[in-house]
């Protein structure tokens, strides 16, 4: 009787085994994306992250999965642009929904907090737009980025105000990782790279709506060339108030960011938004490889425009890990990040690696740089010509009219 | 230090001060009656700009903004009396034993509420109405139109709310309740519509505010933000419950501001504020026109 009772419970516990084992297989393996959706993040940036990201999923589940059948699943989590946020949504993706990675970091201030979170749950997090050169200088495991460095974007500036010959460059910045970054960089590699112009920065509260005080300062100082380096709402308030005071066009302004691609720019800023020159990362122009370019049809025909770099970038960054998973054919997170170390990736606009270099270029890749600039209201981003580097060069840069 | 550029700072300083007084006559006006702290007085300020942008993209186009203007305040104040009637009578009627915790509460969950539900209506994303008319120049400062048209409608509004209060029987009727809610009952007065005007009047001047600055301030869900934290501001170094006050704190601030802006630096802008406010409470706790409440 004992004897049967024990080749019962044997059977028993094999079959429960096996449907665990079988359950396990089936599991979605899930990929967080915890990017600004809300103010006072850039609640823009965040929605096209997130499209990005969703459209890989697709795409990925549409291939028949990961690991040889295991759907994807995208965790998608607010941090409203703030580093409390951005731990707390860190932690719920890490603890409840067990993510093997987190893609759509954009704010830097954000994606500090965040990562030394990720480095205490050992889950890989990558800044998709956030860009402070001190994200992967601290050479931390889990933290990978597929964006520009602020010292490098500071660079291809910098060689422009050279070239153009400005003498009295005004910079106006956030409060933040991101602005006072920017900042210190441009102040820093004016020196180092001998530009011989003045140069003016004046911060501000993130929060701040009235920028009248910092843009009058800015108009008495007469600069020829004004760098407005805010970020999600402030770089519109900035852009509207410096042309309501008369800063600009007069004054030709730089923007940091790809900001003016998005949809809702000249909604936004109107004919203020006219003369500006600014920094993207991607241009319809462009050839893309065949990932990228069946990307872009993908979104174009699903979405009736041009496909923005945010979008982009996060797509690719979550191809790349769904690739990383087959190539370790293991969703244990030590395997995966030994295969984002080790491996090549198809992206966007090549292959990506994540080299263990020096200084900032620790599991970094980077983008091309460019610098756009609009010369009509409303003109397509299409339309617009890249005035800068001389290697993606296809128009010269206009002055704006006086 | 170059006096037009001191003149320019001073006078952006009175006249973004005036236009947040605005905000912080509303919050007075409705302490004052109700005796209670509408924490959710930056949501009306974003519901006036959301109403004042809705307006004009679907109905009435950018020339007609200025019929927006009280249709937005027309639709905020009504709002605030629906408020007001439903969610804030109770603590007046014997239901409420603890009125402040209970204001406290309701107003927060308002705040919360509305700046969840203009995410989930318009999205995350700015808008701005077209300019209601082109930049000007205000003596030695260049000015955005918008602001030039913000600063005369709140002047406007300001001369307005005092002939109205001063000068007509319902504004005879709320300084008496402001003054005794009980002996105002007395003359046969229902204090408890005057709450729901008070309420209305109150939250339509933080609209008013919104729908004025959204061109240049922009739209989206938490606009309110700096404007209630002006306004609270303001109140605290005029005196609660104060109409000068707020006219003045407003006028103080603004210029204070700027003149930290000139002399120190602009990007410590919002700390001159606080160093003014601290200053009062110490000198004055009351505020510059604030009385010592006196209870029998």
């Amino acid at each position: 009787m004992n004897r049967r009772l024990w080749i019962c419970l044997v059977m028993l516990t094999l079959v429960a085994a096996g449907f665990a084992g079988h359950a396990s297989a089936q599991k979605p393996i899930k990929i967080g994306v915890l990017t600004p959706l809300s103010p006072p993040g850039d609640a823009g940036a965040g929605q096209l992250i997130v499209r990005g990201a969703k459209m890989a999923v697709e795409e990925i589940n549409g291939r028949g999965g990961v690991l040889g059948g295991r759907k994807v699943e995208a965790v998608i989590e607010d941090d409203g642009g703030t580093p409390e946020k951005g731990v707390a949504g860190l932690r719920k993706l890490a603890s409840q929904d067990q993510v093997v990675a987190v893609v759509g970091q954009f704010h830097s201030s954000v994606m500090t907090a965040v990562q030394q979170v990720a480095e205490q749950f050992k889950v890989p997090v990558f800044a998709t737009q956030a860009s402070a050169r001190e994200i992967t200088e601290r050479h931390l495991n889990y933290t990978f980025r597929t964006h520009v460095i602020d010292a490098d974007r500071v660079t291809i500036w910098n060689r422009w105000i050279k070239e153009r010959g400005f003498k009295r460059v005004a910079m106006t910045a956030e409060n933040t990782d991101y602005g006072v970054g920017l900042v210190e960089e441009t102040k820093k590699q004016f020196k180092t790279m001998d530009v011989k112009a003045e140069l003016k920065t004046v911060m501000f509260d993130r929060t701040a709506v009235d920028l009248t005080p910092q843009l009058l300062e800015i108009k008495n100082w007469k600069p020829d060339l004004f760098i407005n380096g805010g970020i999600g709402t402030p770089v519109y308030l900035t852009l509207k108030q410096a042309y309501d005071i008369g800063v600009s066009p007069a004054t030709p302004m730089l923007i940091t960011y790809d900001a003016p691609v998005r949809p809702e720019y000249w909604k936004t800023v109107g004919e203020k938004g006219n003369w500006v020159t600014f920094f993207a990362y991607y241009h319809p122009t462009m050839k893309l490889p065949p990932r990228g370019e069946a990307f872009r049809k993908r979104y174009m025909a699903e979405f009736k425009e041009e496909p923005v770099y945010a979008a982009l970038n996060s797509y690719a960054q979550v191809e790349v890990i769904a690739d990383a998973l087959n190539m370790a054919k293991s969703d244990r997170i030590d395997d995966l990040v030994k295969a984002l170390l080790s491996g090549k990736f198809e992206g966007w606009n090549g292959t990506i690696t994540f080299p263990r270099g020096e200084g900032p270029y620790w599991q970094q890749w980077s983008p091309p740089m460019l610098m756009i600039q609009y010369t009509k209201v409303e003109q397509a981003f299409g339309e617009s010509k890249i005035v800068a580097p001389a290697e993606f060069k296809t128009g010269d840069w206009v002055r704006p009219p006086q | 230090m170059d006096p037009v550029l001191v003149s320019q700072y001073v006078l952006s300083g009175v006249v973004i001060g005036l236009i947040y007084s605005l905000m912080a006559l509303g919050i007075t006006f409705i302490y004052g009656i109700m005796k209670m702290i509408n924490w959710g007085m930056g949501e009306f300020y974003m519901l006036g700009s959301y109403a004042q942008y809705a307006l004009i993209a679907t109905l009435l186009g950018p020339r007609r903004w200025w019929l927006a203007l009280p249709l937005a305040m027309g639709a905020v104040f009504v709002l605030g009396l629906i408020i007001q009637r439903l969610l804030l009578r109770p603590m007046f009627v014997g239901v409420v034993e603890r009125r402040d915790e209970y204001a406290t509460i309701v107003t927060i969950a308002m705040m919360v509420f509305f700046r969840n539900l203009a995410i989930v209506v318009g999205g995350p994303n700015q808008y701005a109405p077209g300019d209601y008319a082109k930049p000007t120049r205000l003596g030695p400062l260049p000015i955005s139109g918008n602001r030039f048209v913000a600063l005369i409608a709140t002047l406007v509004l300001l001369a307005l709310f005092y002939l109205v209060v001063k000068h007509t029987a319902i504004g005879r009727a709320l300084r008496g309740a402001a003054q005794n809610r009980v002996g105002i009952q007395t003359a046969g007065i229902d204090v408890l519509r005057l709450d729901m005007i008070a309420f209305g009047v109150g939250v339509a001047l933080a609209a008013a505010a919104g729908a004025l600055l959204a061109p240049d301030f922009l739209v989206y869900p938490e606009n309110g933000a700096i404007s209630t934290f002006k306004g609270f501001e303001i109140i605290v170094i005029g005196g609660l419950g104060s109409i000068a006050g707020s006219v003045v704190g407003g006028l103080l601030l603004g210029v204070l501001e700027a003149l930290g802006s000139v002399f120190i630096s602009s990007a410590y802008r919002d700390l001159y504020g606080f160093v003014l406010l601290i200053l009062v409470l110490v000198v004055r706790p009351t505020g510059l026109f604030g009385e010592r409440e006196r209870t029998v």
